[in-house]
């Protein structure tokens, strides 16, 4: 139930996307080079930077430790050390399920992610063509969907989607699909993560959406009224308007989608645990299943390093953007 | 500074350290009046009935003078990182509750306190004999048996006089007869259930298949392996398909019992069976008190007719931490538990006492005295530490009822998945 | 152009009642008398009404204390990630320093981390600042996990602001910090509402942590509280809808207050621009 790595807990950060070229890129405080100037800029970040060190690089360099240890229930309550070297790894990636359940977290990051983001980029260009009332009314559904807990929205979704009782199945035999009558949506893996997939998505949209829409409608006037004059289709202006200006921030909600995303743990839980037959496994699920389910601290840890060596292999390029890109950007 | 930190603070630091906490130093706490002590206790949501924890917390601090009973009770989501974390920590708990297909791992994972040389001042010469199997692990007591339940069918009186049933089933024929003929006397309601039951209630299952001589896994030597494949067990998951077709139930096939609430489906007085436990008539009964007076009972039929089928006797032991500081309390406080008077309080309550072979005070009911009849017949899943994955992580029994029942898969396809799923977890 | 309008303003309302749905199922859920609950009758409105599930959860034992927890840790966590966030911002943002460009990595990598299977590590840390069954130990959990989502995006907030104002500020005889505090801090105020918003959710919805740390009852906080009306022989539907409403009621009003301001930062922005 960590609302960390799920997307319903983020926020319509206003990151306009031309912002930092607007503001000068460079930066200031150049004249005087006292020590105190030198020193302020480590000053102000000692307190982020110790906090994260400490609440989290000291329990990820746990973890990574733990990684080559057999670390049981029993070694965990008594303390005990016991190195296996690369014991757990090589239990892990000889596992043949392991590399179908790597993949399938890929592939359902990345459907989850591109329909997050389309969907999230779709409603934020529409909330600029429509009229008040029409904004209002998406606006408030969505910052219900978003300030629904967790908890709740995986309770309601996994009710809607009920074999016998869910409002689905009875809307569809309403509108005549007869064949959806005791339609179970949880028989195979892939259709179970459908679902979950919509419920995430449902979750990430908001946070999406507005944090594109207060990127799109950044953009000056004038250059659409440029576009408009050249005779320009909608299309066009997408692609040579819209599509430049909100690239970067389009990137860096891509990325954090991908890290959120990734990680998903407690909505595939609930829903089959990763069934049907292991079906619906994500990595997340996996390492809960190796850790807390089989008390397999040590392989757990170790599944934990792959999942993060993973997600940076995912992420690389746009990391390298980042640092390769102007100072002012990054 | 144990565990994770092991790198960093240095082996021989971490081997002091330990040797406060986790290994059982006893200490010599009971009887000693003047320091006040703290006995904590948890029990699991819904356990045991709170007049009986009330009285017995009392009395236990009234005759230990300066001893505070710490009570607290547990919900059943997330109990397995609540007690992993618990069990690390400097002040684990005294006394806890485990399930008893869960107590295998904890015991031999040596993370309880060895009760061996204390059976028999705790009644031991009346354990119940399924839970005391689940709780000895290499020869050891590991806990003391704490309660135990079966599944019944629970009926409706009233419907079943309605369609001509004078008698309860005994025989599966009969409950498959008894079956058509409530289906027959309420054709005309469109909500009608004969039996409600959901495609993924695998203790139900277990019956079935040990009424045919079958079981889900089979030890050999040490290690275990599933039994799912066998012909014994094949004909169980049949028959329990046999029972959802001709109940024509109109249970999800994807779910257990839980979801939804079955003893809420049977409180909206359009469901004639469900096969549960005795106090899912309590919970019917807050949406339909009536309902109260109109539930009778009866063990489930074997395919041997005037026979009982086999039960999977669910249930609870409770064991202490061997990092508690309070050892000698906590066994204090088990003793009394144990005694006669709670153990009838435990009857009452409608469950099978651990420590006590006393059935009376259960047969009281008639829900109670189905169930005192087939506790006898009662059978635990396999008493392997790898068990308790089966349960908390991905069980292999649910999957295959809904392959089959839904179709996606043959008999012989769901029930060989199935079993190679199974024999890979009791692996480890 | 005239059908085409009218085609967005379906769609957005199309849209806008696939994200409300959810909402408006669990509280007509939590409305529904027992009885009604699993019907296998056509039940998008509800045939009846009660109070009865509200009254339940609200008088369940616990109610108020696991708010007042809950109240607690996210605030704490929230306030602390914005002070924190802030002044690292501040000197990604506007300074320049040697090893910039690896603070910023630091600020991404860090929300890599596996939240989850950092569970054990946490604890046992934890346990040797004997911080175990004490709240803040949660708060200080859920400010450092929040932390670099919120440092990173006030960076683009103080980004958004025009250096100039600042100068001319100082030029006008103020000091660096009179600067900052009369013309920067004010224009951050929506930047800083939006990303408290997920500091607030983020704390507010933690549910391993606060379960598997917080050994006490008297510590609970809300998710595990709500968790209490799944038991092992199921869920009471109605009951935990009444719940979850309940338990959504404060992050609405939180929302509410701020969503003048986060549509005014939007605004602020886009006149800017």
């Amino acid at each position: 139930m960590t609302a960390v790595n799920t997307t319903d807990s983020a926020v319509p950060a206003r990151r306009s996307s031309s912002a930092p070229r607007r503001a000068a890129p460079d930066g200031a405080r150049r004249r005087r080079g006292s020590a105190f100037d030198r020193l302020l800029p480590y000053l102000l970040l000692a307190p982020a930077v110790i906090s994260i060190l400490w609440l989290i690089g000291w329990p990820v360099l746990s973890v990574l430790v733990t990684s080559f240890r057999k670390l049981n229930l029993k070694e965990l309550t008594r303390g005990e050390v016991v190195w296996v070297g690369f014991d757990n790894y090589a239990q892990i990636l000889g596992d043949s399920t392991f590399w179908t359940i790597a993949l399938r977290t890929v592939l359902f990051t990345a459907f989850v992610v591109v329909a997050s983001v389309l969907a999230g980029l779709l409603i934020a260009l529409l909330m600029r063509r429509v009229g008040t009332a029409a904004r209002i009314a998406l606006q408030v559904a969505m910052l219900l969907a978003w300030a629904m807990p967790l908890l709740a929205a995986t309770t309601v979704y996994q009710w809607m989607f009920d074999q016998q009782y869910g409002i689905l199945n009875k809307t569809l035999v309403k509108l005549g699909f007869d064949s959806f009558a005791g339609h179970s949506w949880f028989t195979t893996g892939t259709s179970t993560l459908g679902v979950i997939g919509l419920l995430i998505v449902w979750q990430a949209v908001p946070f999406l959406a507005f944090s594109l829409y207060a990127g799109a409608i950044g953009i000056p006037k004038d250059q659409y009224e440029a576009a408009g004059i050249d005779g320009a289709s909608a299309w066009q202006t997408f692609r040579a308007v819209t599509w430049p200006e909100l690239k970067p921030l389009l990137l860096m909600v891509t990325f954090l989608s991908m890290l959120w995303d990734f990680k998903v743990f407690a909505q595939i839980w609930a829903f089959k645990r990763g069934g049907p037959d292991g079906g619906s496994t994500t990595l997340p699920v996996y390492q809960y299943l190796e850790g807390i389910s089989k008390s397999h601290f040590g392989v757990a840890a170790a599944i934990s390093v792959v999942m993060v060596a993973l997600l940076a292999l995912l992420t690389v390029a746009y990391l390298r953007r980042l640092v390769r890109s102007q100072e002012g950007e990054l | 500074m144990k565990g994770w930190r092991g790198l960093a603070v240095g082996a021989a630091a971490v081997a002091v350290a330990v040797a406060g906490c986790g290994t059982s130093t006893p200490s010599s706490d009971s009887g000693k009046s003047g320091e006040p002590k703290t006995l904590t206790v948890w029990l699991m949501d819904g356990s045991a009935p709170t007049t009986l924890t009330d009285a017995l917390n009392k009395e236990f601090q009234d005759t230990h003078a300066g001893v505070t009973v710490k009570y607290e009770v547990q919900k059943w989501n997330g109990i397995q990182e609540k007690l992993t974390t618990a069990l690390t920590s400097n002040t684990p708990p005294d006394v806890i509750e485990l399930g008893n297909t869960q107590t295998a791992k904890f015991a031999a994972e040596q993370t309880l306190l060895d009760l061996s040389g204390d059976v028999s001042s705790l009644n031991g010469d009346q354990w119940l004999s399924g839970l005391k199997d689940s709780l000895t692990w290499d020869g050891k007591q590991y806990g003391v048996p704490f309660y135990a339940a079966n599944r019944t069918v629970l009926y409706r009186t009233d419907m079943f006089q309605a369609a001509g049933i004078t008698a309860a089933p005994t025989s599966r024929d009969e409950w498959l007869a008894a079956i058509e003929k409530l289906k027959a006397a309420n054709a005309s309601d469109p909500e009608f259930q004969a039996l409600y039951l959901p495609g993924q209630s695998w203790y139900t299952l277990l019956s079935f298949i040990w009424d045919e001589g079958g079981d889900v896994a089979k030890a050999q030597g040490s290690a275990w392996a599933g039994s799912l494949n066998t012909p014994q067990a094949k004909a169980g998951v049949d028959f329990y398909k046999k029972l959802v077709d001709a109940s024509a139930t109109k249970a999800p096939k994807d779910v257990d019992e839980a979801t939804p609430q079955q003893s809420e489906v049977y409180g909206k007085g359009h469901v004639a069976m469900m096969i549960g436990l005795p106090w899912e008539v309590g919970t019917a009964a807050k949406a339909d008190p009536t309902l109260k007076d109109k539930t009778g009972a009866f063990p489930i039929p074997s395919k041997t007719a005037g026979k009982t089928a086999p039960v999977f006797l669910g249930g609870s032991n409770l064991a202490v931490p061997a990092g508690s500081k309070n050892q000698d309390l906590a066994k204090e406080y088990l003793k009394l538990l144990s005694s006669k008077k709670y153990q009838d309080q435990l009857a009452e309550g409608g469950s099978v006492p651990g420590t006590s072979t006393d059935t009376a005070k259960l047969a009281t009911t008639p829900v109670g005295k189905a169930l005192a009849a087939s506790a006898p017949n009662g059978k635990v899943t396999p008493t392997t530490p790898a068990w308790a994955a089966v349960e908390s992580g991905q069980n292999p029994l649910k999957d295959m009822l809904t392959a089959y029942l839904t179709g996606a898969k043959s008999l012989d396809q769901a029930t060989g998945d199935a079993n190679t799923a199974l024999s890979k977890l009791l692996a480890g | 152009m005239r059908p085409k309008k009218v085609a967005a303003n379906v769609a957005a309302i199309l849209i806008a009642v696939f994200f409300a749905f959810p909402t408006y199922w669990m509280v007509t859920t939590a409305l529904k008398p027992r009885i009604d609950l699993l019907s296998t009758g056509y039940d998008l409105i509800p045939f009846s009404l009660t109070n009865v599930n509200f009254s339940t959860a609200w008088n369940k034992p616990g109610f108020l204390n696991a708010l007042g927890n809950s109240l607690f840790v996210s605030l704490a966590a929230v306030l602390a990630a914005l002070v924190v966030g802030l002044l690292a911002a501040v000197a990604l943002s506007r300074l320049r320093f040697r090893g910039r460009k690896g603070f910023v990595l630091l600020m991404l990598i860090a929300q890599m981390a596996p939240f989850e299977a950092l569970l054990i590590p946490m604890f046992l840390m934890m346990r040797d600042l004997d911080l175990l069954d004490k709240l803040p130990a949660l708060a200080l959990i859920y400010f450092a996990v929040t932390l670099p989502f919120c440092a990173w995006t006030l960076r683009g907030f103080v980004n958004g602001i025009p250096l100039e104002l600042e100068e001319a500020a100082m030029v006008d005889g103020c000091g660096r910090w009179g600067a900052f505090w009369r013309v920067t801090l004010p224009l951050l105020g929506p930047g800083l509402v939006a990303t408290s918003v997920f500091a607030f959710v983020t704390a507010w919805n933690e549910f391993l942590f606060a379960l598997s740390l917080m050994k006490d009852q008297t510590k609970e906080t809300l998710p595990v509280w709500l968790s209490g009306f799944q038991t092992n022989f199921g869920t009471d539907w109605g009951g935990a809808m009444a719940a979850s409403a309940l338990f959504t009621l404060p992050v609405l009003v939180f929302f509410l207050i701020v969503q003048r301001k986060m549509v005014g930062g939007v605004t602020a922005g886009a006149v800017k621009g």
